[in-house]
């Protein structure tokens, strides 16, 4: 038998605790968790997978008998409709759209979803357990001040971008020419309709003297 | 391997591929678990390339074990399964880790105590032969990789039987017969000339893994095993080949 879909399954697990792991605030919200299970059954592809929480983190099981009575919360859902639901679409409106539903403990699926979203991975702690104190904070700054550059960079970019097209190459129209375009627009829009209302009004007398 | 009628009258059973008095193949089993318990997690990840981790896998999913259920592993080890079934039974249920062997008795208790594993987990030091339960004890009973030392297979499965409440479930892990000839051939040169010189290595005891080769070659392939799990009175037995037959898992109900 093919241990692929086990063997994902636990890559996935090891991976999630890890990241559990890393989060600082993780542990008292496993605590609130711990002992729970929920059912989580994917339409396409069809799959039922079963995640148990403890106190270091989750398992993941692909139950043999999935029984809804052994789980205190069960989600029907399709891939789409995780994707959404992870990109932190709004619960309630999946709902009522009849994208997903829930059966037994309804805030455990919340709760589930807060827990994988907010985490907030202490990177620099990790690392300080390999490098010692001083050489990660070291190397956490350089990452951040890496970071910050990169923002800068990106955002002046786009800045000389803009203006090269705009000023320099005068490719595109800048901000004030389109809101006097649009304005000009609005004008001929308006004209045009009064326009219309005219004829309309002049068709009107035209068929009231031809008739007798 | 169980002793056959004619090996019974000789008082004599297989250990590996020697043939050794009936009364002398436990002690010699011990011996070996003594020899490999403070390596043995090391040595499973080593020889089975870590893949044990996902037979077992497979073995927790199959077991259907839920919360407040109780659970017995027998040949429990280091306690793998012990731990995960720990999780899935919850504070209602509990766990019973068995073990003829003192010493990795004493691995798999440190080992789970270390994963902070307590009050659902008690620990029997128990033949599977003769197990020290009152009758239709267990909802779910699992053997890994343990059923192939036992001296008298039959009369553990007919042990386990009579511990497993109507509708649980026996899963027994056990390593089997490759069904493909190729990897039949590799398979054996990889057990019986590798196997030896890592246990060497790592173990410094190349007798204790050149036993588990010939173990396993001795141990029923799966349709016999299935085959003895029915006389022991367990029905709908079925049975998972995984990695070519190399692992096969068990799995009967009793009715």
């Amino acid at each position: 038998m093919a241990l692929t879909p086990t063997l994902l399954l636990a890559a996935a697990e090891r991976t999630l605790n890890g990241l559990l792991a890393r989060d600082p605030a993780a542990p008292s919200r496993l605590a609130r968790l711990a002992g729970q299970r929920l059912l989580l059954r994917l339409e396409h592809p069809e799959l039922a997978l079963a995640i148990h929480f403890h106190g270091g983190g989750l398992d993941l099981l692909r139950p043999d008998d999935p029984a809804e009575e052994a789980y205190d919360a069960v989600v029907e859902v399709d891939a789409e409709t995780l994707g959404a639901l992870l990109g932190g679409a709004s619960m309630e409106r999946l709902m009522f759209q009849g994208r997903l539903a829930v059966r037994g403990r309804i805030p455990l699926l919340e709760a589930t979803r807060d827990l994988l979203l907010d985490l907030d991975l202490d990177w620099e702690g990790e690392l300080a357990r390999w490098l010692g104190d001083i050489p990660a904070h070291s190397l956490a700054e350089g990452l951040r001040r890496l970071g910050r550059f990169g923002l800068r960079t990106r955002e002046e970019f786009c800045a000389d971008l803009s203006e090269y097209l705009v000023e320099e190459a005068r490719l595109l129209p800048g901000r004030p020419q389109l809101e006097v375009l649009r304005d000009h627009l609005t004008e001929l829009e308006v004209a045009s309709d009064r326009l219309e209302a005219r004829l309309a009004r002049l068709h009107r007398r035209l068929a009231d003297r031809v008739t007798p | 391997m169980s002793a056959n009628p004619s090996s019974r009258d000789k008082q004599t059973t297989d250990f590996g591929y020697q043939e050794v008095p009936l009364e002398e193949k436990a002690s010699r089993v011990a011996d070996v678990f003594h020899s490999v318990a403070a390596r043995y997690d090391v040595m499973n990840d080593l020889m089975s390339f870590g893949i044990h981790r996902l037979w077992k896998r497979l073995t927790i999913e199959r077991a259907g074990v839920r919360p407040g259920h109780s659970v017995l592993d027998i040949a429990g080890g280091t306690g793998d399964l012990t731990l995960k079934f720990s999780r899935l039974v919850g504070p209602r249920g509990r766990v019973v880790l068995a073990d003829i062997n003192e010493s990795m008795l004493r691995v798999g208790r440190d080992k789970l105590l270390d994963h902070g594993v307590g009050g659902n987990v008690e620990y029997v030091q128990a033949n599977a032969e003769c197990l020290p339960f009152p009758d239709n004890t267990f909802d779910c009973i699992t053997i890994a990789f343990g059923l192939r030392n036992v001296t008298d297979k039959d009369a553990a499965l007919r042990s386990m039987a009579r511990v497993l409440k109507p509708g649980g479930r026996l899963l027994v892990l056990e390593f089997s017969k490759p069904g493909n000839p190729l990897l039949t051939k590799a398979y054996d040169e990889y057990s019986f000339r590798l196997l030896p010189r890592i246990g060497q290595v790592v173990a410094s005891d190349a007798d204790s893994y050149r036993y588990l080769a010939e173990s396993i070659r001795m141990h029923p392939d799966q349709e016999t095993l299935k085959g003895m799990m029915e006389a022991a009175g367990l029905e709908r037995v079925e049975y998972t080949n995984m990695t070519g037959g190399i692992v096969a898992l068990h799995r009967g109900i009793k009715l």
